[in-house]
């Protein structure tokens, strides 16, 4: 199937070079892509092919569509799903807002600190999410370092209720993912030569425009792949809205880990995760057409 | 040299995989397939250390074998057993009831039989019913009222008397969720069958939750009560025994429990042979039902234990809830209407 | 004056980051303090400083083992999933034939499968094939979800760079292999770094994956750690996780001295 798929190269690239290296380029990108195709076959997709069939056995009756039925017209469901896909899309929105900043610094003005700011970037990861969770809880706490803060600088009379709402969950969900964001918009800024953001302030553009116009286009794929992470983290984390979400937030891992821990209802699970991964496969194919149309235009 | 067809380079990948195993552990991954050395299940922390010292030492005393100690929870181990079930990796399994009939039902676990367990005759017959025959409990909690002695001076007597205050708000009460899954048991049945419940409808308990609500901080993780309680919080919840009284070891004097008049439920925790485990692993379940490690288990944990031959010291006797006074709850029976729970209290209570 | 008034947007800036790694360390600060507590039970802001909680962590045996099969599971895993993922992330990164975005869409999907569902589906699959739980397995299953970071990452970079690189490499009669031991590679190496490091990161904190595959030789850290904190809460716990961040901080100190971290972003 993938000597097909990897066929034909760009028009501009390929031309002048001659039908038989194009045939060879072509084998070589099949059997470029083979080996990690064949490796996610066996160790991905047949697993889950496996694991699917049992969100059609529901109870001894055999097959049956009855979870399907359940997920998709069950207005509680349906709403669960409507919370997933809501909150994987405001984290990566605020990951996108507060991480470009942070890439761009890293790149263009970071200079001889940029190892020590890849370092505090990394570093907060390296301790395990159970404990980044505590900490957090411990900051939002009713009577913990925020709200002391925040009543002694005289911001608020009464404790604000931050922990088990949907602020604690956004927070340390973007506190997690945020790195993930940066570090994919830093690469690919690194790739834009300086010289083009020069010319077009020589050019008579200002800072703004020229960011505009020149340094935003050119990153777009750095941020279509930061999204895409971010987005797919956040609608696959269940540790963080189990522990800092107290019950606010229902998301479909959220709602998996349960049947697994508690009633181990693994069809309606299996059926929960296959809807999950259509989803997510779907948001995927659509990002990656739009990254590549934009990337060939511009 | 990178020109290495896919299968080579699968056979490659898993040969060094597999050295690495090797080298790393030559022990312990292959302990079944050595006689001298089985594999057994833990929760971890201080259980770990429990289970270790007193009846990993007392079986290796016994008969020479040794035991490896797998960390986890039984979740993982029962799936474990099921994804291989004709040659398990495990030989001695620590699990809830609940689990152990799951187990039992779909042909994973051998039979209790009284024959192999010279320990038997002084364990109370409930404690293997209540795995269906498929286990036998060695250790068990009550789910009574753990809280604050200076904050709630004069703590409830029945689940019913702390329903009504708590829903007039004297205090703020730190509530477990279904996300720990002994809540099913020593929330949702325990009020359920106070109030008259059946187990296929639980409106009962779930209206006594809905008056509560407003007064509750509910949960995220089983050590939150601890965290609710000391911060302020919370001032009282329903928490295991064992769990109030290793708390109150740490230092926090301040913490204390009652077992509700009605009688807290009771959670066993049991122990089970898998099907073509090494007939020895029965030796280890016998060495988890005797007097003598059974006593320091209690003794160090705050729990309850089942052998009736065991005195507990001074020190653990108060705290501990007899299992007499404590509500066996039909585990069973409610196996088939858990989905049914968790759906209803997802949708009404919604936390 | 116009200098200064053009620097402002600088300074702006220099004051966010500053303000973003003060969020960022917040809560980590927290963990470490409560790591040197001498009380018994968890408090903060702490009531006292000992080192009795890291004695702890060296004396629990499964703290110090499953240290150990954590990072040996998170190199050999990102290094496997380096040699499969990048030849892929080059073979599909410039070809706009439609099929290219299907096995790219395929390539990543395990990004967005929840762990607990894919952990569960292997354990079945993979005892099917008669791997069972073991290190083995572990490992397969971490490259699995490791994969998607390193395509998508070399992806990203190789698309972003000039194809005419490479084609004046090969006009000069460099082979293929030349080409992409001298041109292509040294060009992709901040994405495979990229990449590998989030792979490492993610291997390293999972805990729905790894918690199928434990066994008394291969529990990961996070699997020991939770059902440590389920049944014993001290600040042990924090111990590790701040021994946990020493180390990581040693091995990112020493790659930066032998190969300079600035690799993750800069070509």
């Amino acid at each position: 199937m993938s000597t097909a798929s990897t066929a034909s190269a760009p028009a501009a690239t390929t031309a002048g070079t001659t039908n038989r290296s194009r045939l060879r380029a072509l084998s070589a990108q099949a059997w470029l892509v083979a080996p990690a195709l064949i490796f996610l076959f066996i160790f991905f997709v047949l697993p889950l092919v496996d694991n699917g069939q049992r969100s059609f056995v529901v109870g001894d009756n055999g097959w049956s569509l009855a979870n399907y039925n359940k997920l998709f017209f069950d207005r509680y469901y349906l709403g669960v799903l409507g919370q997933t896909i809501g909150l994987s899309v405001v984290v990566s929105v605020i990951c996108l807002i507060l991480g470009y900043p942070l890439a761009y610094y890293l790149v263009r003005h970071a200079g001889r600190w940029r190892s020590l700011v890849i370092f505090l970037l990394v570093a907060p990861l390296l301790t395990s999410i159970i404990m980044r969770t505590f900490g957090w809880r411990v900051i939002f706490a009713r009577r913990g370092m925020l709200n002391n803060f925040l009543i002694e600088t005289g911001l608020i009379d009464t404790p604000i209720h931050f922990l088990n709402g949907p602020i604690s969950v956004i927070v340390g969900l973007v506190h997690v993912l945020v790195p993930f964001m940066v570090l994919s918009i830093a690469s690919v800024l690194q790739g834009i030569n300086p010289r083009l953001e020069e010319s077009a302030q020589i050019l008579g553009a200002g800072r703004t425009r020229t960011f505009l116009l020149v340094t935003l286009p050119l990153s777009l794929d750095g941020i279509g792949t930061g999204t895409i992470l971010v987005f797919m983290l956040t609608c696959g984390s269940f540790v963080t809205l189990l522990l800092l979400g107290g019950g606010s937030i229902h998301t479909l891992p959220l709602l998996i880990y349960q049947q697994f821990n508690t009633t181990r209802d693994l069809s309606l699970a299996s059926a929960m995760s296959n809807v999950m991964l259509v989803i997510a496969l779907m948001c995927l194919y659509i990002q990656l057409r739009f990254i590549r149309r934009r990337g060939v235009k511009g | 040299m990178i020109k290495f067809p896919r299968r080579d380079f699968l056979k490659a990948s898993g040969a060094v995989g597999a050295a690495g195993l090797l080298s790393a552990f030559p022990n312990g991954a292959f302990a079944q397939n050595k006689p001298d050395r089985i594999t057994v299940t833990s929760y971890g922390g201080v259980w770990e250390t429990a289970i270790r010292d007193y009846f990993v030492a007392d079986f290796k005393k016994r008969t020479g074998v040794d035991a490896d100690v797998q960390l986890g929870n039984p979740n993982q181990w029962i799936s474990q057993v099921k994804a291989s079930p004709n040659k398990p990796p495990l030989d001695a399994v620590v699990a809830t009831a609940e689990l152990i009939i799951e187990a039992g039902r779909a042909g994973l676990v051998d039979k209790i039989d009284g024959a192999k367990l010279s320990n038997l005759k002084d364990v109370d017959k409930r404690f293997v019913d209540i795995c269906e025959g498929w286990g036998v409990c060695f250790d068990y909690g009550a789910g009574g009222f753990g809280f604050h002695k200076g904050r709630v001076k004069n703590p409830p007597k029945s689940f019913v008397e702390f329903v009504d205050r708590t829903a007039k708000g004297e205090w703020t009460a730190s509530m477990m969720t279904p996300n720990w899954n002994p809540a099913t048991i020593f929330v949702i049945w325990a009020l359920n069958d106070v109030y008259g419940g059946k187990l296929d409808d639980i409106s009962p308990a779930l209206d006594a939750i809905k008056r509560m609500k407003k007064n509750c901080i509910f949960w995220g993780s089983v050590t939150d009560f601890l965290t609710h309680l000391s911060s302020g919080e919370a001032d009282i919840g329903i928490y295991p025994d064992g769990r109030v009284w290793a708390y109150y070891d740490t230092g926090a004097h301040w913490i204390d429990f009652i077992n509700p008049s009605e009688g807290g439920a009771m959670i066993p925790v049991a122990i089970m042979k898998p099907k073509n485990a090494p007939d020895i692993a029965w030796e280890y379940i016998n060495s988890m039902l005797a007097v003598e490690p059974q006593a320091k288990f209690a003794e160090k944990m705050n729990y309850g234990v089942t052998n009736n031959k065991v005195v507990y010291s001074d020190k653990v006797k108060p705290r501990i809830t007899p299992w007499e006074k404590t509500r066996f709850p039909p585990i069973a029976e409610i196996g088939p209407h858990l989905s049914n729970w968790i759906e209803r209290w997802n949708k009404e209570i919604g936390v | 004056m116009m200098r200064a008034f053009k620097s402002m947007p600088l300074l702006g800036l220099h004051l966010y980051v500053v303000a973003f790694f003060a969020f960022m360390l917040l809560p980590i600060v927290v963990v470490v303090l409560v790591g040197f507590s001498s009380t018994d039970y968890i408090v903060f802001p702490i009531e006292g400083f000992s080192l009795k909680w890291f004695w702890r962590v060296y004396e629990y045996k499964p703290f110090l083992q499953s240290f150990i099969v954590t990072f040996e599971v998170a190199i050999v895993s990102t290094i496997l999933a380096i040699v499969l993922g990048v030849p892929a992330a080059i073979g599909l990164a410039r070809s706009d034939h439609p099929a290219a975005s299907v096995v790219m869409t395929m390539l990543l999907s395990p990004l967005s499968m929840p762990a607990i569902i894919l952990g569960f589906a292997l354990l079945f699959y993979l005892s099917m094939l008669g791997f069972g739980v073991s290190l083995l397995s572990l490992i397969i299953a971490h490259t699995v979800v490791a994969i998607p970071y390193i395509v998508r990452t070399v992806a990203a970079v190789y698309r972003s760079l000039a194809p005419s690189l490479e084609e004046a490499a090969l006009i000069l009669g460099a082979s293929r292999w030349q080409t992409f031991r001298h041109v292509t590679l040294p060009l992709i190496t901040p994405g495979i770094s990229a990449g590998a490091l989030f792979a490492m990161l993610l291997s390293i904190d999972n805990l729905p994956l790894s918690y199928f595959f434990g066994s008394p030789g291969t529990s990961t850290l996070p699997v020991v750690m939770l059902s440590y904190l389920e049944n014993q809460f001290d600040p042990a716990i924090a111990a590790v996780s701040t021994l946990q961040l020493a180390v990581a901080v040693i091995i990112l100190v020493v790659i930066e001295r032998i190969y300079g971290l600035r690799g993750l972003s800069a070509a």
